[in-house]
């Protein structure tokens, strides 16, 4: 394997060292204004070393399979000047059990892919012919050596299949947007399914109501729920709360939550898109719980910075971020739900998420596919609304978390969460 | 490569083809708090081959290089799968030419024991300046690409783009309360661009610890001042992306939106997007479809002139290609993109814009921006109430966010001079981000703004 060179090579001069390689291909089929758009096709090839020499840590990548000598001599310089690392690379162990490839993927043809975007398109524009679509039907087939000094050598190989449909309806100045998608790593995606949601939100949406500024109850749809994600993303990254820039990083065993909120790390669900059996430092994946019962339970982290935080790497290297986030379904109907609020904002897609402060926990967005509650019922879309809090205020004061968990996008399985009360600012 | 690429494009098939190659070295030092956190440095070497059959596009990417005809063919053929109409694009005469990048210091002589040392000077700055500074974030980015483009008319050109930058970033804690200073520098002049940045650093470190004693901003309607680089954010943001021909020109109700010849602003107002100013990092001679970039007005005296084409936009509206085609790297095809956009200038200045406003924001720098078509929200980084004629206290969260044709017409006063402040990151688009652009303006101000935040 090319990862043994490289290894064998980085070991004339370093200490320790890791070498991955990754090939792929993939296809992408997109529709623009109801029409096929294009086709691409791609072929990638990405190579990589990090070594540490007296103790210093140097990298270097390149897509270039036959630079193995460049590769290594670049970085053995960086690791001249690099920073101290505070781990070895880790010894084989024997990984978990997790579904990643789905053989029923590479016959995908350009032509199957086409149909599957064309009949979305058709679905929707039976619904209402107005309504401006553009779809992506993607496919791709990974294989990964990975190696390093201290005797890991594996090889992976993973799918990817994704489904998405967007439409615009302009109706004088006013433009809305509303869409649905979902990739993971097999082939079965109900793409008219897909497609009925896409519907539905427009049909929500079909009347405007008014809103008045204020503080009420909001209930964030699962796409919604990134709106709360984003700060727990940063918070709980080791490395933020090793360097204290995480508000949560002396909190551990705190209460922060609800006592129904509970919010685990988990690559090890079948299929999903962040699941794999290795992180990128060939240590092992694991479940691991951030909060339970609203309580602060873990942390994530990698090899070096859990070397510098005195703790064990949770498998999330290199950088220490999450795979799939998993929020624990409580015993709310999403129905019940609409039907208790009397005033209240519900929140599919937010603008200007992750501008300002997102680490703090502060958000201010623009709500772009919003809708109002009004005496149990959803009477229509909201326009010109702004919604501004703090995830960390709302996870105390969390109304309700649904029974139901759904796919946000690839990397989130939410339930709906309803806050108890937000700040709402309407034109 | 000349001879490869040619040889290649005559084994296409389809109407139109077009073959970039793009090899980019890069380097990184960052510094996360005390330590250093990655130093290293890469290089890629891709290239994409496009084909236009019957108006569908077909492309493959790749890092392979040694079966470019093959690439050729797959193209063609994807493109085949795709056509059912009639191909057409912008009128360009074709050119050859090639492109040496000049610059003072160039960054590939200097070792990265050299770009350490400057990155980490900033870093203890910054952790030294203040008890209440919890973390530091400095990271250093260099990279060189060179270009091979030809495509099937007869077009050659080979480019070289090269692009340094340093983002400064500063934590301050007290409690429970934590709070960001930013600062970032970028552009294509060289390695001296981000040396002698000592003072920003401080500034950066002061910024995070003065915000942690200030409140957020009370959400409402104001009139807000806004400087010159967030009024280089609110010509992309709110109004550039408007003008980029894709979005409008397959939409008839977009194309009655934005009419040529309607009126969007007062007489005030210009806003223009020009790829030929020398040293911004929207600057390029020619766009990755091989057009020339130009200096296009979109609104002048208030009205609507002009919008940003690719070859494919420019034909399907009857309009000229703007050089407005442009792609992040070689994993994509081009698309509408803006180049260097700014407000330009009128005859205000600050102290005027301030001295009536009885209750308004004066809001400061960007820390992002967001749009979708008509609706936009972007965050300044921080900001002033003003008071009775005079800036007031530093207040924290500040969005600012509203209807873009609402918000041009508000503008009531823009400032003497455009400045261009010289900041990293870039925009994002269909996927594509950061894509370097050079963003511009004056003081601007505008009434009745939406601000975000908690109601007082
Ligand atoms: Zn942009």
């Amino acid at each position: 394997m090319i990862v043994n060179r490289l290894i064998e090579k980085a070991m004339n001069k370093a200490e320790g060292a890791q070498a991955s390689l990754g090939q792929g291909e993939s296809t992408d089929v997109s529709f623009e204004n109801d029409r096929l758009k294009s086709v691409r096709s791609s072929q990638s090839t990405a190579m990589g070393v990090r070594i540490i020499v007296d103790g210093r840590i140097g990298s270097s990548h390149t897509t270039d399979i036959d630079d193995v000598d460049g590769v290594v001599a670049r970085a053995l310089e960086a690791a001249e000047f690099g920073g101290p690392a505070h781990f070895r690379f880790p010894d084989p162990q024997e990984g978990p059990d997790v579904r990643v490839y789905d053989d029923r993927v590479p016959p995908v043809t350009k032509e199957e892919m086409v149909r599957i975007g064309g009949e979305m398109i058709t679905l929707v524009k039976e619904y209402n012919p107005d309504i401006l679509l553009s779809a992506g039907v993607s496919k791709g087939i990974s294989y990964c050596q990975f190696a390093n000094s201290a005797g890991i050598g594996h090889t992976t190989e993973d799918t990817t299949f994704t489904v998405w449909i967007n439409g615009q309806l302009i109706r004088g100045t006013d433009i809305l947007w509303a869409g649905h998608g979902f990739g993971w790593k097999k082939r079965e995606i109900d793409h008219v399914s897909i497609a009925k949601k896409a519907i539905e939100l427009f049909r929500m949406a079909e009347d405007t109501a008014r809103i008045k500024s204020g503080d009420m109850p909001v209930i964030f749809a699962p796409e919604g729920v990134n709106v709360l994600v984003l700060a727990l993303r940063l918070g709980f990254n080791g490395k933020n709360v090793f360097l204290g820039s995480s508000p949560l990083a002396r909190k551990l065993g705190e209460k922060i939550a609800d006592e129904r909120f509970s919010i685990a790390d988990n690559p090890l669900l079948d299929y999903a898109s962040g699941s794999s059996t290795y992180d990128g430092e060939g240590v092992p994946h694991q479940v691991t719980r951030l909060i339970e019962g609203g309580v602060v339970k873990n942390f994530l982290y990698d090899l070096d910075t859990a070397g510098r935080a005195g703790t064990r790497t949770t498998g999330n290297g290199v950088g220490c971020d999450p795979t799939n986030l998993v929020i624990k379904e409580a015993d709310t109907p999403y129905e019940a739900m609409v039907k208790d609020t009397k005033e209240g904002l519900l929140v599919h897609n937010v603008l200007g998420l992750g501008q300002g402060n997102p680490m703090s926990g502060e958000f201010s967005v623009n709500v772009e596919l919003g809708y109002k509650i009004e005496n149990g019922e959803v009477v229509g879309r909201v326009k010109d609304v702004m919604l501004a809090g703090n995830t960390y205020a709302a996870l105390k004061n969390i109304a309700a978390i649904g029974d139901k968990a759904e796919w946000a996008g690839g990397l989130l399985l939410t339930p709906p969460i309803q806050v108890g009360r937000l700040s709402v600012v309407a034109k | 490569m000349r001879e490869r690429i040619e040889k290649a494009l005559r084994k296409s098939d389809a109407e139109y083809t077009e073959i970039r190659i793009e090899a980019v070295t890069s380097s990184w030092v960052d510094f996360r708090g005390q330590e250093l956190d990655s130093i290293g440095s890469s290089r890629t070497l891709g290239g994409i081959v496009r084909a236009l059959v019957k108006g569908g596009w077909g492309y493959v990417t790749f890092n392979d290089l040694s079966d470019l005809e093959t690439r050729v063919r797959e193209a063609c053929g994807s493109a085949r799968l795709v056509g059912e109409g009639e191909s057409t694009l912008g009128e360009v005469e074709p050119v050859v030419d090639e492109i040496r990048a000049s610059f003072e210091r160039d960054f590939r002589q200097i070792p990265l024991s050299e770009k350490k040392s400057v990155i980490e000077e900033y870093n203890k700055i910054i952790l030294g300046y203040h008890e209440r500074i919890e973390t530091s974030n400095v990271s250093y980015t260099d990279s060189f690409r060179k270009f091979w483009y030809g495509n099937s008319e007869g077009t050659y050109i080979e480019d070289e783009r090269p692009d340094v930058g340093v983002r400064i970033s500063a934590t301050a804690r007290e409690g429970d309360n934590v709070q960001r200073g930013f600062e970032s520098i970028a552009g294509g002049g060289g390695f001296q661009i981000i040396e002698g940045l000592q003072e920003k650093a401080e500034v950066t470190a002061r910024r995070a610890v003065d915000l942690l004693s200030a409140p957020p901003v009370t959400g409402g309607k104001y009139p807000v001042i806004i400087n010159p680089r967030l009024a280089g954010v609110f010509a992309h943001e709110a109004f550039g992306h408007l003008s980029e021909s894709d979005f409008v020109y397959e939409n008839d109700r977009m194309r009655e939106l934005m009419v040529l010849g309607k009126r969007l602003g007062p007489d005030i107002l210009n806003i223009v997007d020009d790829g030929t100013i020398r040293g911004l990092r929207g600057t390029h001679k020619y766009d990755d479809e091989g057009v020339r970039a130009g200096k296009n007005y979109l609104i002048k005296e208030g009205i609507l002139v002009g919008r940003l084409h690719s070859r494919e936009t420019a034909a399907r509206m009857g309009e000229q290609p703007t050089g407005n085609a442009r792609a992040i790297g070689y994993q994509y095809q081009p698309i509408v993109r803006m180049t260097n956009t700014y407000i330009d200038r009128a005859g205000a200045v600050l102290e005027d814009m301030i001295k009536d406003v009885k209750l308004g924001l004066y809001a400061l720098d960007m820390v992002g921006g967001q749009t979708s078509m008509e609706m936009f929200t972007f965050s300044a980084a921080y900001g002033y109430m003003v008071r009775h004629g005079n800036i007031a206290e530093l207040v924290r969260d500040v969005v600012l966010t509203g209807n873009v044709f609402e918000t041009l017409m508000n503008i009531d006063m823009i400032g003497d001079t455009v400045e261009w402040p010289p900041a990293g990151g870039g925009c994002g688009k269909g996927g594509q981000s950061p894509l370097p652009v050079g963003l511009g303006g004056p003081y601007v101000r505008i009434q009745n703004v939406v601000v975000g935040g908690r109601q007082g």
